[in-house]
């Protein structure tokens, strides 16, 4: 017990020190807490209105008063990409802890008691997983009609699956290991085993693969507004804010271009942040990096 | 096993006969193209979308009568003011009690096949229109009976004097004379046959419909070979296909570019006011817009220059009535100058505030979503909170249908005569009268002017019944748009009409 909880700590140092040392890590560190900070206060931060119209200013080029120009309303874009960071941000987290949530409930449960209970969950998991992740995002938007909510149970719904498989993989391991079997004999019920002795056995891996399924949430949430389904006019979307911007490529290159990069920026950072926990966390990616550090 | 495998293999001969196809399709038109004989050449032209189906009387899709204005023909026909001319029918006379119309036709007109165009086509497109309730039957809900007294003769008799029968017989190519032989064996829908200046050569689904000169045609030969209709959704495409020589004309321009075009001379782009109206319509079946001044306050709080601007980059005319300037009908009336103080008198005076109007747009009109967003921010200032729903046009119509909406907005297309302009939308009885509006003395009117044969006096009738309407707010009108249209440099002899019919019959093409 005292062990184990030794070790925890001694990951999350691990990470924490990892994190710090390499360069590409602390990039999308920061670039996530400029993030979260526009995010949640992107309104009082944002220099204008996001619906602001003046039709006198459409369309001006990026300039002091308007560092990212203004669109075909004559909205400061600037203001709006800084806004729609939220939406960016909620969609990936409301929906991604959905995932989570669900998923390594559902895995948990099927990893432990395999049995009947496995094959039900895991043959409905592999339903699941048989779409292509957008395709059953559009279906579920289509059914629930498009809005913010929808976007975020849509893209929770799709990113279930890999949850649940990841957790049931971890816990098929370590079910057999000696300190479960010890909890079973100490008559410990079910749920406590599988809270306490089980999960944070897997955590490692769920951790990794939350950091990298916000990028990928981030993306289908940009994709559904694209097609018109996340988020309604006039709320700012990145996904939304590039649709728009299509049709001005030749005028207007700066309506694409910021929400874009942005969407950029976003994902790239979550991926950096994602790749490095990897590093530290998965045991198989461990002895690679450990080896890279050791030999530098 | 093996039946999976017997598919695969059937889809793999499927995809292998689509891209021979294909090929030959493609070198077919390279061949049209190069055609030496046909000194006139294939004007090729791109419209924004597919139509549904060719059939005139069935489709109500404007990318089908894009092509269909060049394939048939009607008794009479608009010509660029909208006054009906001679087509089919060379002349016509009306009794004296104005409910007999005996239409004399054209000598000698053949369909594209070759067979005759007589009295008995006429009977039979008109009566098949009616018969079967199709899109247009209204246009004829004064007409008794429609009857071939001699090969050349077409009488019709009326129910009631209707002074706009002429444009309800040839406003548009919905209700043209089609072959019975045609219909009757279903080919109408992809191959149909008419007597206009082109006849359709080949609809191949998702590609093109190639039309090639009629050689039957009545009128003065056209100038052209034939000319091939290609589907552009992108605007931006089209434009620059326009410009790369691969198209010789389109309609479908981005209208943030139109302005500078306009300028430039090489594409020839040109555009004129069209009959259209765009507009904002309020539930009176629901609170609070049952009231006249909530509907006033929001007439008040709306700034139709910007709106105007933002939705269609300055190609519209602002208008707080539905018909434009260019008009014979049009009523100048303008109450409503965007006052903010004016918009929350009006709604104090109803006891409205912190009202929350849900607002209904389509994606398939994007000009509704961009005005929706002016709209919200003009309302917003009168304290007014709008919610914007877009929603995909089939379930648009749905919800109009159903009255589940506070307000909508949607535009008008290519209507001619003023009852066209207020009957179906306003009279209490109206069939698109989804907003529910009411107003006895409108409806008196309406019903009036419908039969007024004094042209003076059916135009103060519509005089009145626009004042009317737009004191009591019924529809919040907008603007009217202008229609553009690009051509190359080799195309010569193309006007831009006003009720936005594609006519390529006096086009020549310099090669």
């Amino acid at each position: 017990m005292s062990e184990q909880q030794i070790s925890r700590e001694g990951q999350v140092r691990r990470a924490l020190s990892a994190l710090r040392r390499d360069p590409l890590a602390l990039t999308g560190t920061l670039v996530l807490a400029v993030l979260v900070v526009v995010g949640v206060g992107g309104s009082w931060l944002a220099p204008s209105g996001i619906n602001e119209v003046d039709v006198d200013v459409m369309l001006q080029p990026p300039s002091w008063a308007h560092p990212f120009g203004t669109d075909e309303l004559g909205r400061d874009v600037l203001s709006r990409v800084m806004v729609a960071a939220r939406v960016s941000l909620q969609v990936g987290l409301v929906s991604v802890g959905i995932a989570l949530v669900v998923g390594v409930t559902l895995g948990l449960f099927a990893g432990y008691y395999r049995g009947w209970l496995d094959n039900v969950l895991m043959r409905c998991m592999d339903v699941l997983f048989a779409f292509p992740v957008l395709l059953l995002a559009v279906a579920i938007v289509a059914v629930l009609g498009p809005g913010l909510t929808t976007a975020m149970v849509a893209i929770g719904v799709v990113y279930t699956p890999i949850f649940a498989r990841v957790t049931r993989a971890g816990v098929l391991s370590v079910r057999e290991q000696v300190f479960v079997r010890a909890a079973v004999s100490v008559g410990a019920s079910d749920l406590r085993i599988m809270r306490r002795h089980v999960l944070p056995n897997i955590a490692a891996p769920l951790i990794v693969q939350t950091s990298l399924s916000l990028a990928f949430a981030i993306l289908s949430e940009a994709a559904l507004s694209f097609l018109g389904l996340g988020v309604q006019p006039p709320d700012p979307a990145w996904g939304r804010m590039l649709f728009d911007g299509r049709g001005f490529v030749t005028e207007a290159w700066w309506l694409g271009f910021f929400p874009g990069a942005a969407i950029f920026v976003t994902v790239l950072a979550f991926n950096l942040v994602g790749d490095a926990l990897r590093d530290v966390l998965d045991p198989r990616q461990l002895t690679v990096s450990e080896a890279r550090r050791s030999t530098a | 096993m093996s039946r999976t495998r017997f598919r695969l293999a059937g889809a793999t001969i499927a995809l292998m006969l689509a891209a021979v196809a294909g090929c030959s399709g493609g070198e077919g038109v390279d061949v049209d193209g190069n055609d030496a004989a046909g000194a006139g050449g294939v004007l090729n032209a791109a419209i924004g979308g597919e139509p549904d189906q060719l059939d005139p009387h069935k489709t109500s899709a404007y990318y089908s009568f894009q092509v269909l204005e060049n394939v048939f023909d009607t008794l009479v026909e608009p010509d660029a003011n909208l006054e009906m001319k001679p087509a089919l029918a060379t002349g016509w006379t009306t009794s004296d009690d104005q409910l007999t119309w005996t239409f004399t036709l054209r000598e000698g007109v053949k369909f594209s096949d070759g067979s005759p165009l007589t009295a008995e086509d006429v009977v039979y497109s008109y009566n098949r229109i009616i018969d079967e309730k199709l899109n247009n039957a209204y246009k004829f809900g004064t007409v008794k009976s429609i009857e071939a007294s001699d090969p050349k003769t077409v009488v019709v008799t009326l129910n009631a004097p209707t002074p706009n029968l002429l444009a309800n017989l040839g406003g548009f190519k919905g209700v043209a004379i089609v072959q019975k032989a045609n219909v009757e064996s279903g080919e109408i829908t992809t191959k149909p046959v008419g007597s206009g200046p082109f006849a359709v050569e080949n609809y191949s689904s998702g590609d093109s419909i190639r039309l090639v000169r009629n050689d039957n045609y009545w009128g003065e030969k056209p100038k052209l070979d034939g000319v091939r209709f290609t589907f552009v959704s992108d605007p931006t495409v089209a434009l620059q296909n326009l410009r790369g020589g691969e198209v010789h004309w389109t309609d479908n321009l981005p209208p943030q570019q139109v302005p500078a075009l306009l300028d430039g001379d090489d594409p020839t782009v040109r555009s004129v006011p069209s009959t259209d109206y765009w507009y904002l319509a309020l539930n009176q079946a629901r609170k609070p817009y049952d009231d006249v001044n909530v509907r006033r306050a929001i007439a008040f709080a709306l700034d139709r220059e910007a709106i105007t601007k933002a939705a269609k980059f300055g190609l519209a005319t602002v208008n707080q009535a539905a018909i434009p300037q260019n008009s014979a009908f049009y009523y100048e009336y303008a109450p409503y100058t965007h006052d903010v103080n004016q918009a929350r008198q009006l709604l104090d005076q109803a006891g409205v505030s912190g009202l929350s109007m849900d607002l209904m747009v389509t994606s398939e009109y994007p000009e509704t979503v961009t005005a929706a967003q002016v709209i919200a921010s003009q309302l917003e200032a009168v304290g007014i909170t709008v919610k914007i729903r877009t929603l995909d046009f089939a379930q648009w119509l749905d919800e109009q249908g159903a009255g589940k909406f506070d307000a909508f907005m949607l535009g008008w297309l290519g209507n001619i005569d003023p009852d066209e302009f207020y009957y179906a939308q306003h009279h209490s009885d109206g069939t698109f009268n989804f907003h529910e509006y009411a107003n006895p003395n409108v409806d008196r009117l309406l019903d009036q002017a419908r039969t007024e044969t004094d042209q003076a006096a059916r135009k103060q009738q519509y005089d009145q019944v626009a004042k009317q309407i737009v004191d009591d707010a019924s529809y919040i009108y907008l603007y009217n748009p202008d229609v553009a249209q690009g051509w190359s440099k080799q195309v010569s002899g193309y006007e831009v009409r006003t009720d936005r019919a594609i006519r390529f019959r006096d086009v020549a093409l310099a090669r």
